[in-house]
């Protein structure tokens, strides 16, 4: 077997999209043959999954955000493995706003404001942890920014048992619920807030005119590409590196604060078992974009479709796993979301290469 | 004074033996080169294999061999791809990960069934094959014994650790020098996963012989940082291991005579993980206990001669 460089690659949608089937169809086996679930009810959900934009609203806002933040230290071949634990700390920076600021009863646009950009600030000042030893020592981010997932848990849980418990919770370990003012509004009809609409198309749009229009764009991308010719230009690379990885933690922090104040309205202990785990299906979404900015909406809402139709696959098949399958940890979800990446993550190489078998005689 | 000493000892050793196989293993892999982030999903599937085979063939040494071939197997695969085709090891090992969490409900919940309907019948269950651990705890630590200084071996005096070695440090001069790496990292791989396969199934029946879903999620990090704060060292991993299993296993008493939370206990094989891996990084231990200068890097011996 011999593996050969194609003359030109394929078109770049190809792969994702027979990634995207191939890891349907194993899903399917896979649940056929350890749940004994009928291949039609997979099907059915995927399809209600695919049709119902407004419920996958909430996912889609967020899983879009995420897919952006990581996907601007992806482009400079920063791998941001953190996006977990700058989302828990943007939830925590935005709890303590709702929480314990009088900001949501002097003025409730100016507190969810506050939220975010605080949610922002802690998200970004969460990565600049792991991009500093990453700049100067050359410490490898990934395991770094992995691990830093969970001392975030750590200390919001820390937080959650001890000084923040809620005074109306019958002592049970989670915060009070955020005040009325300091929950986003809702658009009608779908799941998403106006907050996370308005959010998602300034992130857009700034991420497009950062890294179509400005140095630091060209920079992050240079730094993916070629980072020796960036450090023969005599440009500062470890600097690069910073920004990079702390701009993909500001933005993945804003995650925390919509999915406080738009979903859960409440840290619940321990926060680890409760998360959305948006910051690492928000990898798959990235790295299903291509790394193309305009394709991220469009994994997003592919891997949203799927999120929601593993939930609601739950529902139906709950039954022939003696109806203990729970519902919060959804393990069809992982299923899908494991066998889409991985066949995604071996089949992207036959972009550019292909196989050839050779008999040796 | 001594009697407290020993229970201690007694308490945390089936603790200490999951965690050290679990991080000895992981540490092999990663000297040959591979960047390992598959690790929490494999040992919680490793869990929900050794409890779905004991309630099925109601053997202990059944459990472990099955998780341990299943957990080699995902070595190998992951070997191979990370390997033979230039892909990302991260992200081949996060999607290991997330499969292997969905794969464990799905094969823990059934097992589950069987052993409530057990259990409502008014059979023991499992319990009939759980050994009572009596002087078990000494066999404990004869198996990390006997583990760690076979693993020290190997990588330290043997041919097959300088070729693991050679493998993590540079594939590419290594293979010059007549090193196979695929067939270097496979086995490094496979023996690695085996050990984090056995330490699971020794999570599940001998530390906490009870099964829902979801459960190990979380303790393959902590390996990971377990194995991370000794550098991979095999020897060195024996101390955090040994830390962390009292800390985790004895946390409800630490909590209620010190006053100390438990998340901080948590906590502190991530920090201590991170703090190894800056010290390593700029003291003089750098020679011995800096990762492998090729680990997670893409190893593609097609595209040599391109």
């Amino acid at each position: 077997m011999v593996i050969v460089r194609r003359v030109k690659p394929l078109p770049y949608w190809i792969i994702p999209i027979i990634a995207l089937l191939a890891g349907i169809a194993v899903s399917t086996i896979i649940l056929y043959i350890l749940a004994g679930a009928s291949p039609a009810a997979v099907f059915s959900a995927i399809a209600y999954g695919f049709t119902r934009p407004g419920v996958i609203a909430k996912i889609f806002v967020a899983l879009t955000i995420v897919g952006i933040a990581l996907l601007v230290s992806f482009k400079g071949s920063i791998w941001n493995i953190g996006g977990e634990g700058q989302i828990t700390f943007g939830m925590m920076a935005a709890a303590w706003v709702a929480l314990f600021t009088m900001l949501p009863y002097i003025n409730p646009g100016l507190a969810q404001a506050s939220m975010i950009i605080l949610a922002m600030i802690a998200g970004g000042f969460w990565a600049l942890l792991a991009a500093l030893p990453r700049a100067y020592l050359g410490l490898d981010e990934v395991p770094v920014t992995l691990i830093m997932n969970y001392i975030a848990y750590y200390i919001v849980d820390l937080l959650v048992y001890g000084p923040w418990r809620g005074s109306s919770t019958h002592n049970y370990p989670r915060t009070d619920t955020i005040p009325s003012q300091a929950m986003f509004p809702q658009i009608p009809g779908t799941t998403m807030t106006w907050d996370g609409l308005f959010l998602l198309i300034i992130t857009f749009i700034g991420v497009w005119y950062l890294l179509r229009n400005t140095s630091i764009g060209l920079r992050i991308k240079i730094l993916g590409n070629n980072p020796n010719l960036l450090r023969s230009s005599g440009i500062n690379v470890p600097l690069t590196i910073i920004l990079a990885l702390t701009i993909s933690g500001l933005i993945a922090g804003s995650v925390g604060a919509l999915y406080l104040g738009g979903d859960v309205y409440h840290i619940g202990y321990p926060i680890e078992s409760q998360t959305a785990n948006y910051g690492y299906t928000g990898i798959l979404v990235a790295w299903l974009s291509m790394l193309e900015l305009i394709a991220v909406p469009l994994a997003a809402y592919i891997v949203s479709a799927l999120y929601e139709a593993g939930i609601k696959y739950q529902t139906l098949v709950g039954g022939n796993l003696g109806g203990m399958l729970t519902s919060g940890t959804s393990a069809i979800v992982d299923i899908f979301i494991g066998s889409i990446l991985l066949l995604y993550t071996i089949l992207i190489t036959f972009s550019e290469y292909k196989i050839k078998i050779i008999i040796e005689r | 004074m001594s009697g407290s000493i020993l229970s201690f000892i007694v308490g945390a050793s089936s603790l200490f033996l999951a965690y050290y196989l679990a991080a000895v293993g992981h540490g092999l892999m990663e000297k040959s080169g591979i960047l390992n982030l598959a690790i929490d999903g494999v040992f919680t599937l490793g869990v929900a294999i050794a409890f779905a085979v004991s309630v099925y063939t109601l053997s202990v040494p059944m459990a472990i061999l099955a998780t341990s071939i299943i957990a080699a197997l995902f070595g190998l695969m992951l070997a191979f791809i990370t390997t033979k085709l230039p892909i990302s090891h991260g992200a081949a090992g996060l999607s290991t990960m997330f499969l292997g969490y969905g794969l464990a409900a799905l094969v823990g919940l059934p097992a589950k069934v069987v052993e409530n309907k057990r259990l409502i019948s008014g059979s023991e269950g499992l319990a009939i094959i759980q050994p009572s651990l009596g002087y078990m705890w000494v066999w404990f630590y004869v198996a990390v014994f006997i583990v760690a200084v076979t693993i020290w071996y190997l990588i330290e005096k043997t041919k097959i650790g300088a070729a693991i070695r050679a493998a993590g440090e540079n594939p590419a001069s290594a293979e010059a020098l007549g090193v196979n790496v695929l067939a270097v990292r496979l086995f490094a791989s496979g023996v690695g996963y085996a050990l984090i396969g056995i330490g699971a199934a020794i999570f599940e029946l001998a530390y906490s012989p009870v099964w829902s879903q979801g459960k190990g999620m979380g303790y393959g990090w902590i390996a990971f940082a377990i194995s991370l704060s000794a550098g991979r060292h095999p020897i060195l991993t024996l101390v955090p291991a040994m830390i962390f299993a009292a800390l985790e296993k004895f946390r409800f008493i630490i909590e209620s005579t010190y006053n100390v939370p438990t998340d901080l206990g948590k906590m502190l094989p991530f920090v201590a993980a991170i703090a190894a891996m800056i010290i390593f990084m700029v003291t003089p231990l750098k020679r011995k206990l800096a990762p492998p200068k090729s680990l997670g890097k893409i190893y593609f011996r097609e595209e040599r001669t391109v």
